[in-house]
């Protein structure tokens, strides 16, 4: 039992930062995140599967957020985009511009391309676990995710890249 | 190499391949100025998509994200509803225990107070109708009688009242709950100035009680009696020396092989 709460401890962070990729909204993410660990802590007798932890955490995650963007879809789609907000960066920077409109950017991407996007630059996952979080086959999760990256082409623009290479 | 593909590009981009893949990718990168940027440009969308995200690991985790902190609450949570759940089990079992001890008292106490109580809010119902007041007319009697014996499991003849100057008007079919038959005929009288009487009548209930009570409700009277095949209860505003009267002529017609013990005490 401890053994897998330490284990459940370590992906934390990781579990932080997507969900406020996701929601774009720190409180909501730890709320999201708590849910999630909720959940997980109740059932880690019962329904957890055999080997590494994180992608059952990450599949939880991602049900919650889908069930509650589910609940709220109305609201969801009337967000005005200048209305986003900004998620906390660091110190202004020459690409600091830059990365805002590339969240905002992101947020317009539909969920299940931002589900892909994330889970493969951010998080760093191999695509076959990121396929298996999303319970989708491995060819779509790499559909998804050039459409994503694709659109983020676009939305950002060419312009923005030079800005963008300041921050490597 | 043209069988590098735009997948194969972005999977290198994401850090999928195995060596001999990347060293494939490398290769053909070097010889095509074009997919070299295309390359580049996805590993600037990764780095700026990390750079953007990635500093809130750097944060310190909330309490309230702390797993351990969370399975003791859990843990906590669970007791508690336990221990309410077993508080539940405690207070219906004494209320079950403590119901069952005072069961055959109330059983017995109750069960014809029902049953006549019943009978008093039929009548009420029924004889304020004037078209439908019954469900079947006393010119089919014959076919009255059957119907409602076949109803009841039991031989039920309509009694005639009418040396007690009662007319019979008919009757119908009606639930008694009290009854493990579930059924009761209720027979309608109607006497010279319009004034109604209705027997209530069930098959014997088995249920102990007194073989015969007279209560008062508002403006009607009733008389109850029973004996080992039916529960009769007599309904109406006539006084209850009336009642006594009409139940004796009822008694005699429906079971005149069983008169009961106190028969005579009506």
């Amino acid at each position: 039992m401890v053994d897998i709460l330490d284990e459940i401890e370590a992906c934390v962070p990781a579990l932080r930062r997507y969900a406020r990729a996701l929601t774009h909204d720190a409180d909501r993410a730890d709320d999201l995140v708590q849910d999630c660990l909720e959940r997980a802590i109740a059932r880690r007798s019962m329904f957890r599967p055999r080997g590494p932890v994180r992608p059952w955490l990450f599949t939880i995650l991602t049900n919650l957020y889908r069930n509650a963007r589910r609940a709220d879809r109305r609201r969801e789609e009337h967000v005005d985009l200048d209305a986003v907000p900004e998620p906390s960066t660091p110190a202004p920077q020459p690409g600091h511009l830059a990365l805002a409109e590339l969240g905002r950017a992101i947020q317009t991407l539909p969920l299940d391309q931002k589900e892909a996007l994330l889970l493969v630059t951010l998080e760093g996952l191999p695509y076959s676990e990121a396929a298996a979080i999303l319970d989708i086959p491995q060819g779509t999760l790499m559909s998804r995710l050039g459409r994503a990256r694709a659109t983020l082409r676009t939305l950002t623009g060419v312009a923005a890249e030079p800005h963008l290479r300041t921050v490597k | 190499m043209s069988e590098i593909t735009r997948d194969m590009l972005m999977a290198y981009a994401d850090g999928q391949l195995n060596t001999s893949g990347r060293a494939a990718v490398e290769a053909h990168v070097a010889a095509h100025p074009e997919a070299d940027s295309e390359l580049s440009l996805m590993t600037r969308q990764t780095n700026a998509i990390r750079a953007l995200y990635g500093p809130a690991t750097a944060q310190p985790i909330p309490s309230r994200l702390d797993p351990h902190r969370l399975a003791l609450i859990a843990n906590r949570r669970r007791w508690q509803s336990f221990a309410r759940a077993a508080g539940i089990v405690l207070v219906l079992g004494i209320g079950i225990a403590v119901g069952w001890i005072l069961r055959p008292l109330n059983d017995t106490g109750q069960a014809y107070d029902r049953l006549i109580a019943d009978a008093v809010s039929a009548h009420t119902v029924y004889v304020a109708e004037n078209r439908h007041a019954v469900e079947v007319a006393s010119a089919d009697s014959e076919h009255l009688s059957t119907w409602l014996s076949n109803r009841l499991a039991t031989h039920l003849a309509m009694p005639d009242l009418s040396a007690q100057g009662l007319t019979f008007l008919g009757g119908r079919l009606l639930p008694a709950p009290e009854t493990a038959g579930g059924r009761a005929a209720q027979l309608m009288y109607e006497d010279n100035t319009g004034a109604r009487l209705t027997l209530y009548i069930t098959p014997a209930t088995g249920v102990a009680g007194p073989p015969y009570e007279a209560l008062s409700s508002g403006d009607e009277n009733a008389l109850y009696w029973a004996n080992g095949t039916f529960t009769c209860t007599i309904v109406g505003p006539q006084s209850p020396t009336t009642l006594k009267t009409v139940a004796q002529a009822v008694f005699a017609q429906l079971s005149p092989e069983h008169p009961p013990q106190d028969y005579q005490e009506l």
